[in-house]
């Protein structure tokens, strides 16, 4: 990459982040609402990213991690407990759990494996919805309170916004220094070739247990979110359809690449609320939508993008073997 | 002389301004179960509505207005009713209907009580008008009115020591089994036998098997319309004979259609239902079937009342003020005489909960028959 593409990167990630910051200041509540939840979801998705996308293990539970870490938010912070320490329990519950589930992957892959997860699933709405003594069944839980961050209240539409779009901040840095640290190059090393890894000598045994626990972990980083964001839950919106969500999030997006989740994350939250003037058939379009995107670019908007700028340097590399072979030819 | 002329200017322009906002249409916000699990509830509820605004507006409106209203689909999620509610509010409805799921209404009336618009549902969940909640109304019978009159039937005319519940396990399902659980504590009836069935379920064996091993006095069934059809001719193919006892969908037109002979002798109340024998509802039930070719369930009718809620209200009122609105709703009787629309009298209490007439039927030879009108209480 050259110095000034480099610039031109940074120029666009900043005017970016300032948008986000700066544009929803004169948003409706509505409008903030929706992003918020653009920033959880981005969350939730890049876990599943990290775990599909760079592990190569295909989950079926995303949406279940959700739920966990919803429902510790929900059931601590209703009992006055600070968001931070339900934060802390949601992360290690979901990373334990995580964990575990792991196992199955390392003896089954593909369908195989989406199999066991969507098992786990099923399991996991079913102990939301039946263990009222914990839970509160099918009645939800309701009046979760939303957190004082530093000081500030964030019951408001506009500073729950900022505190999402922070921890999605902070989650993003985290993860761009994961997948460049020798964990992440472990794990694309996993999806790529398991065998050929573990002959390197990478542990492809312990990679792919914390492929699946970080990327279960952040499910829960989600969830912890999305309890004080909506202020109730039951146990409805966990059930597979949110796992099936998350995965088209993170396949429209590009699975593989570190923005593909937030461009995912965006088509699936946004667009249906774009489509809305269709009335009876937004969900239709939307539907046809995301199938001629997978049929155009079966790698995700992403994937286009690749596919554009690989064109270009491969032209760009064939002009230079064309320049310097007819230097070569015109040599004496 | 040219200030005046100009003062002159302005309260045309404003007059004007003000005669403009008068005529203008008054907007309606519904936000249903248009998609996902609750389909039938949502598309149900947003005919009844658009069938009664097309009435009203057909004969002139609102005091003299048009009435306007949009649709925004829940997709039977508590997180995408919250998201349509606050965009229907930011727009700053008259009155907010809907959503149907009790779920999705407790999640949304908190911003409907701060935006200070009044929103008229059909959640039918005991606890949503217990919070204190000033601007929230049904448009039925909640289970903490309901079930109380099934329970006290079950005791006093079939005289059941021991009964069986069965009932589907959500919010709809759970929150008329915890209720009448509590009733039947109070007189004494032992629960012989507890079923949590699923939405959906095709195969009643195993529940009516249980049934039948517990040997009840009586059965409650509180499943939807086709689990309630489906389970009644398990109940007849494994030859359960004690009485079969339902609140609404088990006795349902629907239901009877579905069932066959197996739903002959079962029996229920009803609050709300277009079976009901009451010339207005059964108008009501030819005009739907004309508009839109098949017969609406109790949804239908909710959404059809909250649009007449709306009118009674306004006209009492005598002008459009949302501000208002739930104030003079609280504590109002809408009569049926004054009021075609409302079908049946009705009355509204602080808490936003309704009183009105119910009926206890039984299905004899596949037709729905009333043994008994229970009258309004007030």
């Amino acid at each position: 990459m050259s110095a000034t593409a480099k610039y031109w990167r940074i120029a666009l990630g900043v005017a970016v982040i300032a948008a986000l910051i700066i544009a929803p200041m004169n948003f409706n509540r509505y409008g903030l609402y929706i992003l918020s939840q653009w920033a959880v979801m981005t969350i939730a998705a890049m876990g599943l990213n990290l775990t599909l996308g760079y592990a190569g293990q295909v989950s079926l539970a995303q949406g279940a991690f959700v739920g966990i870490g919803a429902y510790a938010a929900a059931i601590m912070t209703t009992q006055g407990m600070p968001l931070i320490a339900a934060l802390g329990v949601a992360v290690v519950m979901c990373f334990a759990i995580g964990w575990i589930l792991g196992y199955p992957a390392l003896r089954v892959q593909h369908h195989y494996l989406a199999f066991v997860t969507l098992a786990f699933s099923t399991l996991a709405f079913l102990v939301f919805r039946n263990e009222d003594w914990l839970t509160k069944g099918i009645y939800g839980i309701s009046n979760i309170p939303r957190p004082n961050v530093l000081g500030f209240a964030t019951n408001r539409p506009l500073p729950f916004y900022y505190f999402c779009l922070g921890s999605l901040g902070i989650v993003s840095l985290a993860m761009w220094w994961l997948i460049r640290s020798p964990w992440g190059r472990a794990f694309v090393a996993l999806r790529e070739n398991p065998v050929r890894a573990l002959s390197l000598g990478i542990d492809t045994r312990r990679y792919t247990l914390m492929a699946f626990a970080i990327g279960s972990a952040l499910g829960g980083v989600a969830g912890t979110l999305y309890a004080p964001l909506t202020q109730y839950i039951d146990p409805v919106p966990f059930n597979l359809s949110l796992s099936l969500d998350l995965l088209m999030m993170v396949i429209v997006g590009g699975s593989g690449f570190f923005f593909g989740p937030f461009l995912g994350a965006m088509i699936a939250v946004l667009l249906p609320e774009w489509l809305r003037f269709t009335e009876g058939y937004y969900l239709m379009l939307y539907a046809v939508a995301v199938m001629l995107l997978l049929i155009y670019s079966p790698t995700g908007i992403l994937g286009i993008l690749d596919r554009y700028l690989s064109e270009r340097r491969t032209k760009a590399a064939s002009a230079l073997r064309a320049v310097a072979k007819s230097r070569l030819e015109t040599a004496p | 002389m040219r200030s005046r002329i100009f003062a002159g200017l302005l309260l045309a322009a404003v007059s004007a301004g003000a005669a403009f906002a008068q005529g203008g249409p008054i907007k309606l916000a519904d936000v249903a179960e248009l998609s996902g699990g609750g389909a039938t509830v949502g598309n149900n509820w947003k005919n009844g509505i658009d069938l009664a605004i097309e009435e009203i507006n057909a004969k002139g409106g609102l005091l003299g207005r048009k009435l306007e209203v949009t649709h925004a689909d829940s997709q039977s999620n508590p997180g995408v009713a919250r998201a349509q509610v606050q965009k229907a509010l930011d727009n700053e409805p008259y009155v907010l209907l809907g959503p149907g799921y009790s779920g999705s209404v407790k999640v949304t009336s908190p911003l409907a009580a701060e935006a200070g618009i009044a929103q008229i549902m059909g959640g039918e969940a005991a606890e949503l008008t217990q919070g204190g909640n000033k601007f929230l109304f049904r448009t039925s019978f909640g289970q903490q009115s309901s079930m109380p009159k099934v329970a006290k039937y079950i005791h006093d005319e079939l005289k059941a020591k021991s009964v069986a519940i069965v009932w589907v396990n959500n919010d709809f399902g759970k929150g008329g089994r915890d209720v009448i659980t509590k009733e039947f504590a109070k007189y004494n009836i032992k629960i012989a036998a507890d079923i949590s069935t699923e939405a959906g379920q095709a195969d009643f064996a195993a529940d009516v098997s249980k049934i039948k091993a517990a040997a009840p006095d009586a059965v409650f069934i509180y499943l939807n319309e086709e689990e309630s059809a489906r389970i009644l001719k398990e109940l007849k193919r494994q030859a359960i004979t004690v009485p079969l006892v339902g609140e609404t969908t088990l006795v349902g037109q629907k239901v009877v259609e579905l069932a066959g002979d197996a739903a002959n002798g079962a029996r229920g109340h009803v609050g709300l239902t277009t079976d009901a024998p009451v010339d207005l509802v059964k108008a009501f039930r030819e005009k739907f079937v004309k508009k839109y070719n098949y017969v609406p369930d109790h949804n239908g009718l909710k959404g059809y009342l909250a649009i007449y809620m709306i009118k009674a209200t306004t006209e009492k009122m005598g002008k459009v003020d949302a501000k208002r609105f739930a104030d003079t709703l609280h504590g109002l009787t809408i009569k049926a005489a004054s009021e075609p629309g409302i079908l049946m009298d009705v009355t509204f209490d602080e808490k936003g909960d309704i009183d009105r007439q119910g009926f206890l039927v039984e299905i004899v030879e596949g037709k729905q028959v009333v043994k008994q009108v229970l009258p309004k209480l007030n």
